[in-house]
């Protein structure tokens, strides 16, 4: 379709709508939003100027997505009913599809529209945070990240929507798990649903647009004067600052398009960040500049707890938090809120399970430096905390009374007058940081040592656990190649006579031809005697003629058996085993001394074995326990820093329910 | 750096055994003596330490 030239119904000034599906063109001159209808054009009001917000894009910019070619022809800026903007960028694809394309805080969601004949979606405000919404067609679930109320601001350019200025309306922003992303416009009935997703410049083929005045300001920052006291103050995310404090008079200041307005004077805080605001460091992987400082707390059974968020900040990442609580350190990342998926007191994300730790509000005390919300003092979320040491999973819930739509036509009004709470969740994964981290990132002096475990902090001898798994199967694996090597060689088997003893304390001494003996095998020397209910003793010895070397040992055979109240009973065994060390190899003369004092007057037996090489399970028991003492100590100390990890939490796993 | 100590003495130990099964060694054997062969040879000249001792009287 050519393009339509038509005249400005407010001023007069050439219009041209380019695009045939496209419902409203802003007159560049008079700013005006211009409807096309089926015959006359619609003066729907005068738009705001667009606010410079440092955008890469720009209308008439060129991309393909998915091999679809697409022109951006207009733009939208909305904003938020917590004082904050986002813009919205029009995309006339080639195949005749608009895309919406949304831009905040540096990154962007493309999103098409669906169409749903029914109305299968729930109602505004049966719509709940944090919950999946079934009706929607896709394979994954999305959740309800955000129900809130929008405002439309400034425009340019053509724009495929009926836009008029000032209008609010009713949306509510669905996440998916892998960046899957939709709007649910209520601005209509039935809602408009548009589904997409979470997208990069290069996604676009927009890799190359760059905004350079951004860069610029980027480096160089922003000095204002406060308007409180006059003194300096320094912007150091100046296109993304909602909040900042004055380090001269603690004046609480929105920021609006550069301009500075007071709100309050803030109490002053009862703590020192230990991170100066404006300090610059490394940690993990990325570097940031520490530019806001804030104290919270939650009240748990009458008793506050405080702890303390830094805010950080890279252009080319975004914002980041370094969380300081009981002298434990978390480095915070944002996480899509549908990439989290909460049951009743876990959390699923990215394949791992966290477990609840905390469920509490949780309050603003003391903020200092800038801010890329609209930060008050006092200020409540519910924060609920999930843990998964080194990590910890954390959802803020901030719900907003419910109020009526500011401003709505009177046909909205009278079609669907709606009173809805709005708000949203955020989820965070904070990562366990040691204190030397943090001290070297920041070059700060030595930070006082934590008094006790964070929630989220992994034991820190764990890996004995698995050096003792490897050691043990190492063990059995010797064993085997020890049980299995072993040459268990009998050397001497003899049985022996024995003549009655002239008392009971006598003995008979009986001397074997020598052994050969060899080097480096153990030595069984076992016994064997028909032994019942009396004993039989040989002390023995092997000795070397050559050297005089004596081995000694003792072998005593004893076997008792009978019946009491408790029924029979038997004790010892008419055999017994000695082990003795190896013995230089060469030959050894036997010798046996026996007794056998309670039947000394009858004559006795003996059966002597002489083994070597014996595999030993005694030996692999004695080092199997030699290989347990630190662990079995280690886990002892792990019991107790895991109980001590969960004291704070109203979910300890060591509770008694 | 304790887990890498405990690995090291772990090392130690399992060593132990191997050179224990390799060598022939045995806990709680006997001390060994040299008895020159002529006190040994001599008439009485030598008793092992049962000899004695009040000697072994069972164990009921």
């Amino acid at each position: 379709m050519s393009p339509v030239e038509v005249s400005c119904p407010a001023c007069g000034a050439p219009i041209t709508f380019r695009i045939g599906s496209s419902v409203v063109a802003v007159c560049e001159f008079c700013k005006s939003a211009v409807a096309r209808g089926d015959k006359n054009l619609e003066d729907l009001g005068k738009v705001a100027d667009l606010v410079e917000t440092g955008s890469p894009l720009d209308v008439g910019l060129k991309g393909a997505y998915h091999g679809v070619g697409f022109e951006l022809t207009g733009r939208a800026q909305l904003g938020h009913e917590a004082g904050g903007m986002w813009d919205e960028w029009y995309a006339a694809f080639s195949d005749g599809r608009w895309g919406w394309l949304a831009e905040a805080q540096g990154r962007f969601y493309l999103t098409f529209q669906i169409p749903m004949e029914t109305p299968q979606l729930p109602s505004l405000e049966n719509l709940e945070l944090g919950q999946p919404v079934a009706a929607l067609p896709g394979s994954v679930p999305l959740m309800v990240a955000e129900k809130g109320e929008a405002r439309a601001l400034g425009a340019r350019g053509e724009i495929p929507y009926r836009l008029t200025p000032g209008d609010t309306y009713y949306y509510a922003d669905l996440s998916g798990p892998h960046g899957e992303f939709a709007t649910l416009d209520y601005s209509g009935s039935p809602p408009v649903v548009f589904i997409g997703r979470e997208v990069s410049l290069n996604d676009l083929g927009l890799a190359g647009a760059t905004a350079p005045e951004r860069e610029a300001r980027h480096v160089a920052g922003v000095q204002l004067n406060c308007p409180k006291c006059g003194g300096p103050l320094d912007l150091r995310a100046p296109d993304q600052t909602e909040r900042v404090t004055c380090p001269n008079c603690s004046s609480l200041l929105d920021v609006n398009q550069g301009k500075l307005t007071f709100l309050n004077t803030l109490k002053p805080g009862k703590v020192v960040p230990v991170i100066p605001l404006g300090a610059t460091g490394e940690i993990l992987g990325g570097k940031y500049t520490a530019i806001g400082f804030m104290q919270r707390s939650v009240e748990i059974e009458g008793t506050r707890y405080y702890w303390e968020e830094y805010l950080l900040y890279n252009p080319q990442i975004g914002f980041r938090w370094l969380v300081h609580s009981d002298g434990q350190w978390d480095f915070v990342e944002p996480v899509p809120p549908g990439a989290v998926q909460p049951s009743n007191k876990y959390a699923s994300f990215n394949g791992q399970q966290f477990r609840m730790y905390q469920d509490e509000m949780a309050r603003v005390e003391y903020v200092s430096g800038e801010f890329y919300w609209k930060v008050t003092q006092g200020e409540t979320v519910r924060a609920i905390d999930y843990v998964h040491p080194p990590q910890m999973l954390s959802l803020e819930m901030s719900v907003n009374a419910a109020h009526p739509a500011r401003k709505q036509t009177p046909e909205q009004i009278a079609a669907h007058k709606r009173s809805v709470e709005t708000g949203e969740i955020n989820w965070s994964l904070g990562t366990y940081v040691d204190t030397r981290t943090v001290e070297r990132a920041f070059g700060i002096g030595k930070l006082p040592a934590a008094a006790k475990p964070a929630p989220n902090q992994v034991f820190p001898h764990k890996k004995i656990y698995k050096y003792w798994g490897l050691l043990t199967l190492a063990t059995f694996l010797l064993w085997l190649v020890i049980a299995i090597s072993a040459p268990d060689q009998k050397i001497f088997q003899q049985t022996f006579s024995l003549q009655p003893l002239p008392n009971a304390t006598s003995t008979q001494t009986v001397f074997t031809d020598p052994i050969e003996l060899h080097g480096n095998r153990n030595i069984q020397v076992t016994a064997s005697a028909p032994v019942s209910n009396s004993w039989l003793y040989v002390d023995g010895d092997f000795y070397n003629d050559k050297t005089g070397l004596d081995q000694s040992f003792e072998l005593p055979v004893e076997y008792y058996f009978g019946s009491d109240s408790d029924g029979s009973w038997s004790e010892g065994s008419t055999t017994n085993s000695v082990h003795i060390s190896a013995l230089p190899a060469d030959k050894y003369v036997l010798r046996l001394e026996v007794s056998w004092g309670d039947n000394y007057q009858a004559p006795a037996s003996v059966g002597v074995t002489v083994e070597q090489g014996v595999a030993r399970g005694t030996h692999l028991l004695f080092t199997l326990l030699a290989l347990s003492v630190i662990p079995v100590i280690v886990m002892i100390k792990h019991f107790n820093f895991s109980r001590r990890r969960w004291a704070d939490s109203k979910f300890s796993p060591f509770q008694s329910s | 750096m304790f887990a890498k100590i405990y690995l090291l003495i772990g090392i130690a130990v399992l060593g132990l055994y191997g050179l224990s099964a390799f060598r022939g060694w045995e806990l709680g054997t006997p001390k060994r003596e040299f008895v020159p062969a002529d006190v040994r040879q001599s008439p009485g000249g030598y008793r092992s330490f049962h000899f004695w001792h009040s000697g072994f009287h069972g164990g009921k």
